[in-house]
């Protein structure tokens, strides 16, 4: 069974049919073609597929694509000013090495940022909470915490 | 991809999904967060025929105070009720837990009535609310009632909800003045679900306290504790706290996080210190 949905997506907006079965990661990459997004597990657990959905972040793979009809996504092809530009956040991952394989990091990049915009100045705990829903298996975690660091020293935007 | 068909509903009206409800009967799954209906169905565990959303249902997501009552909206989600100042000012046990729930993305989608009509052994909401003395609303197409924490939680994600039914409101009686709550949980991975979580209420002059367990056993248990503390918290007393959790956790199960009788012994030292953090948080 397939169903209308009407969805703004990186502030552009989209009117598609979709299989009622499909999740959002799935509407995400295969028919909006926006793969930057990536899932993991698939069951909620490891944050690859993290976007915001109405400014929050959630998890794309637990959402139906026929439950965002109406409402607005960003991912992580929307959070920078430009094609060839880069957030800030993104920015201070590539200084600081905060990523390896790159799997997570879009998702790690949307947590980063979820957690700068409520808390500009977070601790090491708070940032180790903070990205508690996405799961790194090269990095060990400790360089992406010192690349939110950084950006929250730097005082991004976000 | 999910692979088995199933027609999606999203009713724009509770009287809409109540209607839907009504006629699809046990066929149906409720969508609300989905944090743990949208995993079993992407597992094939679940595979209902019609899938009917709330997520488009306005004023389904509230929190508000009438009387004595806080009254919280089925459709509210983990992250609001951690963050509300009514919740925090007049439930501060329920903000706590709330902040336990999963990881950040899901306190951003799952809500407190999916989670407390899913009655998950282990999740952290039933404990808090047996020991806050909540209460439920359950409406259908036709009429409504409300329903004690107690009377609601009846066995391993077995609920006092009839076909039809939907948990529309959470009602929390507001914790007397000066009162002191604590919520602790045993887990091993952030985001888990708890291996053995205590939620517990010391009323001022240890008028009344109330411990409430998870993970202990199929569904989450109260246990007045009032008798115990009428001397305070000593060690008598706190033995005693212990020699109750023990009992209250006779039917704990066991899985890869822990077997039963750690579960037993893990439940003694988390009702302790919650009873003891608790009677420390009293004004």
């Amino acid at each position: 069974m397939k169903v209308p949905v009407k969805v703004t997506v990186n502030k552009k907006p989209y009117s598609v049919e979709v299989d009622t079965r499909m999740i959002l990661a799935d509407m995400l990459r295969d028919v909006l073609r926006l793969t930057g997004t990536h899932i993991g597990c698939g069951t909620g657990s490891c944050g690859a597929c993290t976007v915001m959905l109405n400014g929050e972040t959630v998890k794309s793979c637990s959402i139906l694509a026929a439950d965002v009809d109406g409402q607005e996504v960003t991912t992580i092809e929307g959070v920078s000013n430009g094609a060839n530009q880069l957030h800030p956040v993104q920015e201070a991952f590539v200084q600081h090495q905060g990523l390896q394989c790159g799997y997570c990091t879009p998702g790690m990049i949307l947590s980063a940022i979820q957690l700068l915009k409520e808390n500009p100045n977070p601790s090491e705990s708070d940032i180790r909470h903070g990205i508690a829903g996405n799961l790194c298996r090269c990095t060990g975690y400790q360089f992406i915490v010192e690349s939110i660091q950084a950006a929250a020293k730097a005082g991004v935007k976000v | 991809m999910i692979s088995k068909e199933y027609r999606f509903e999203a009713p724009r009206d509770l009287g809409q999904a109540l209607s839907l409800l009504e006629k699809h009967g046990d066929d149906a799954k409720i969508l609300a967060g989905g944090m743990s209906l949208m995993p079993t169905m992407t597992l094939g565990l679940v595979q209902p025929d019609v899938v009917i959303s709330l997520n488009h249902i306005p004023n389904l997501d509230y929190i508000k105070e009438e009387g004595n009552l806080l009254k919280i909206g089925a459709l509210t989600r983990h992250d609001t009720v951690r963050k509300s100042e009514l919740v925090k000012k007049h439930c501060p046990l329920l903000a706590e837990a709330a902040s336990f729930i999963g990881d950040v993305q899901v306190r951003h989608r799952g809500s407190i009535g999916g989670s407390i009509a899913h009655a998950d052994p282990a999740a952290d909401y039933p404990p808090v609310m047996l020991t806050l003395g909540a209460q439920f609303k359950l409406q259908k197409a036709k009429g409504e009632r409300t329903v004690p924490a107690t009377a609601f939680f009846k066995d391993l994600m077995q609920t006092a909800l009839e076909p039809g039914e939907l948990v529309t409101e959470i009602q929390i009686p507001k914790l007397p003045d000066g009162a002191g709550s604590a919520y602790l949980r045993l887990h091993r991975v952030e985001g888990n679900f708890a291996i053995v979580a205590a939620a517990a209420v010391v009323e001022k002059g240890f008028r009344s306290a109330r411990l409430g367990l998870a993970g202990v056993g199929p569904k989450a248990v109260l246990v007045d504790v009032t008798a115990r503390l009428k001397g305070g918290v000593t060690d008598a007393a706190l033995k005693g706290v212990r020699e109750d959790a023990l009992k209250a956790s006779a039917d704990a199960y066991g899985d890869l996080n822990g077997d039963a009788d750690y579960r037993r012994a893990m439940a003694q030292v988390y009702a302790e210190r919650a009873v003891r953090t608790a009677a420390g948080r009293v004004r």
